[in-house]
């Protein structure tokens, strides 16, 4: 067994021992007691060791411009995640919330996914962390409540995610290929392709034939966990104008995927009914009826 | 690929595009204080830069910018720093960013071109699919700046209009994508310039779309913050808004901010309904030389000037909405009138217009 089988694997243990570590430090206290200043640094330099040794799995793609903000997005998005869980002031969270969220749909771009990219700031940016400062503006009063500034069981929440996260970035090792353990032959092993891990090749095929391919067709592939995949040049073809992007979309959504977008729409809809019932006003009772009550 | 003569080309528009919004913005003021003092009988300013024989007080904007900035900036120690300082950048950041999309002029095949294979583009960011829902999405950042700004200054009144502002935004933010989605339904794309050609060969989308034309008007006016529905700042209740604690050139952030939106508003309300840069039996997609785009732009802009004037004119008409019956006009009439109208518009489009 070579030490070179195990590079990889030893890196994301590193990243998610430091980043466990520099977490739980930055996590307000327990009981919402304030934790020495030496402590929330060692925290910060460890997040920031996690979040750079992270870095190194991730393959730039393409030209200089493009590395550029795929880097700025990755660090943003990582760094304000940790912020967000870390940071003492509710408000402060809720925005360092939005500005995952929007280095989220950066990275979409990047990818190509333009919809998804516009959809995730108009639900999540918005409509959802909008409503969530609303929340608590009108809760918090002057300053923040003990329960604002205190973390409940902050060891076993960092234990489970990162056990979680780790866990993921091995999955996402053996997929990639790069991984075998002692002659454990993972099956994705080589024969992996970039159809393989386009996500509507798992759909039966239709009777139409063509629609379940409109979504290849008009979207980039844009997954790079696959080995053999060259990542194209998103959002540029020869005459500099971008694919018909959302066409593609709307075919995939309406034509592979109808019964999911459609249960989906109920359940969404369920919710929302639902919500009109709890919040409608009650009916006043009538003058009597709780004076009947009483009587039985 | 971008190639560096590109990046060049493309930076060279970004600053034009915002130089020009920005000045624009300057006389935009200008204006209205004209159309105020106009709707009320007096003269507005006409005495700035008399001295330089400068007619009508035209330096005003320049005046009434330096002011803004040599102003002492004044930070309450009451307030919440970053927050404080924070809004007025997300106000100016997420007016500006809206423009990336707009065409101002013949965009896609019907550019013209300098030599045989560069075609001048009249949009910042060209060919965008998702053009609409990209302004959408900006659009609904834009509630981030009153919210933060209104609870940062730690002060009543200016969090009441936070709160007002942001209820406000987020009701009126539906009525305004449904009123869209007709358009968006008859010209089968969100890309702006697709929207416009379509209207160039098939009319106009406010004859089309009138019942859309008016929920998107309404809708943008409450989303802008203009008069009919300018609770957030409401003088008599709540002195100044969201900006009461705000000095100098935070102020100017704001001020510049919404008369931005006013901008795009207009923008958009040109492109989905008044067909961009079309004029009927003059110009359409099929002239490509540079005196007809040239044209095309002058076209567009008079529009939008005119769009511009019709909101300041609004505002010396309608007096202020109460805040129930905003939000009645919202949920209740608006929101099931856009539904009706998208229902309708997307049966006929599918039985009459064949889909």
């Amino acid at each position: 067994m070579n030490i070179n089988d195990f590079k990889d694997v030893i890196l994301a243990g590193a990243v998610v021992v430091a980043g466990a570590i520099g977490t739980y430090l930055l996590l307000p206290h327990r009981h919402g007691l304030t934790k020495p200043t030496a402590a929330r640094w060692i925290g910060g330099v460890l997040g920031a060791v996690a979040i750079a040794l992270a870095l190194l799995f991730f393959t730039p793609p393409g030209t200089f411009l493009r590395t550029v903000f795929f880097y700025a997005f990755a660090i943003l998005s990582l760094a304000g995640a940790g912020l967000t869980i870390t940071s003492r002031d509710p408000v402060a969270s809720a925005l360092w919330f939005a500005s995952v969220i929007l280095a989220t749909s950066g990275l979409f771009l990047l990818a190509g996914a333009q919809f998804l990219a516009a959809g995730t700031v108009i639900v999540y940016a918005g409509a959802i962390i909008v409503t969530f400062l609303f929340v608590i503006m009108l809760a918090s009063k002057q300053g923040c409540a003990l329960y604002d500034r205190s973390a409940r069981s902050p060891a076993g929440a960092t234990f489970t995610c990162f056990l979680l996260f780790f866990g993921l970035m091995y999955t996402l090792l053996i997929a990639k290929g790069d991984v075998s353990f002692g002659g454990l032959k993972t099956p994705f092993r080589g024969a992996i392709t970039a159809r393989d891990v386009t996500p509507t090749t798992f759909g039966p095929p239709n009777k139409f034939g063509t629609a379940i391919h409109v979504f290849e067709k008009a979207i980039p592939q844009t997954s790079r966990l696959a080995p053999s995949q060259v990542v194209p040049e998103a959002g540029a073809s020869a005459s500099g104008i971008p694919p018909k992007h959302v066409a593609g979309l709307g075919g995939a959504l309406y034509a592979d995927n109808l019964i999911a977008v459609e249960a989906v729409g109920v359940l969404l809809f369920v919710a929302l009914v639902g919500a009109v019932a709890i919040a409608g006003p009650k009916p006043q009772p009538r003058p009597g009826a709780s004076a009947r009550r009483s009587t039985n | 690929m971008l190639t560096f003569l590109g990046l060049t080309a493309l930076l060279i528009k970004i600053g034009l595009v915002v130089g020009i919004s920005q000045g624009a913005v300057a006389y935009l003021i200008y204006v209205e204080r004209k159309i105020a003092a106009y709707a009320q009988d007096r003269i507005g300013p006409n005495r700035c830069g008399r001295e330089f024989g400068v007619p009508l007080g035209l330096i005003q904007p320049l005046a009434d910018g330096a002011k803004m900035i040599l102003k002492e900036d004044v930070i309450p120690k009451y307030v919440h720093k970053p927050t404080f300082i924070l809004a007025p950048m997300i106000a100016i950041v997420t007016a500006t960013i809206g423009f990336a999309v707009v065409p101002f002029g013949p965009v896609g095949a019907g550019a013209p071109r300098l030599g045989a294979d560069w075609p001048v583009q009249f949009q910042i960011a060209p060919g965008v699919d998702i053009g609409i829902v990209y302004i959408l999405a900006i659009g609904s950042l834009a509630v981030y700046a009153v919210v933060l700004a209104g609870w940062s200054s730690n002060n009543k009144y200016s969090f009441l209009g936070g709160l007002r502002s942001s209820a406000q935004l987020i009701s009126y933010e539906i009525p305004m994508g449904l009123s869209i989605l007709g358009i968006v339904l008859l010209a089968k794309s969100l890309d702006l310039n697709t929207i416009i050609e379509w209207q160039d060969r098939h009319g106009w989308g406010i004859f089309w779309q009138p019942v859309g034309f008016l929920i998107f008007l309404v809708s943008a006016f409450a989303e802008t913050n203009r008069l009919p529905f300018d609770l957030p700042e409401s003088e008599q209740e709540l002195v100044g808004g969201f900006h009461t604690e705000y000095s100098a050139m935070k102020f100017g952030m704001f001020f510049l901010g919404e008369y931005l939106h006013v901008i795009t508003v207009s923008f958009l309300t040109v492109i989905l309904f008044f067909g961009g840069w079309d004029l009927p039996f003059v110009l359409s997609a099929d002239q490509t030389s540079w005196i007809s785009a040239i044209f095309k732009v002058i076209v567009m802009m008079s529009k939008v000037s005119l769009m511009i004037v019709f909101i300041m004119w609004i505002r010396w008409t309608l007096p202020r909405f109460r805040y129930d019956t905003l939000m009645n006009l919202a949920w209740k009439s608006l929101l099931p009138l856009g539904l009706l109208n998208l229902t309708i518009t997307a049966v006929a489009a599918q039985m009459i217009l064949g889909g």
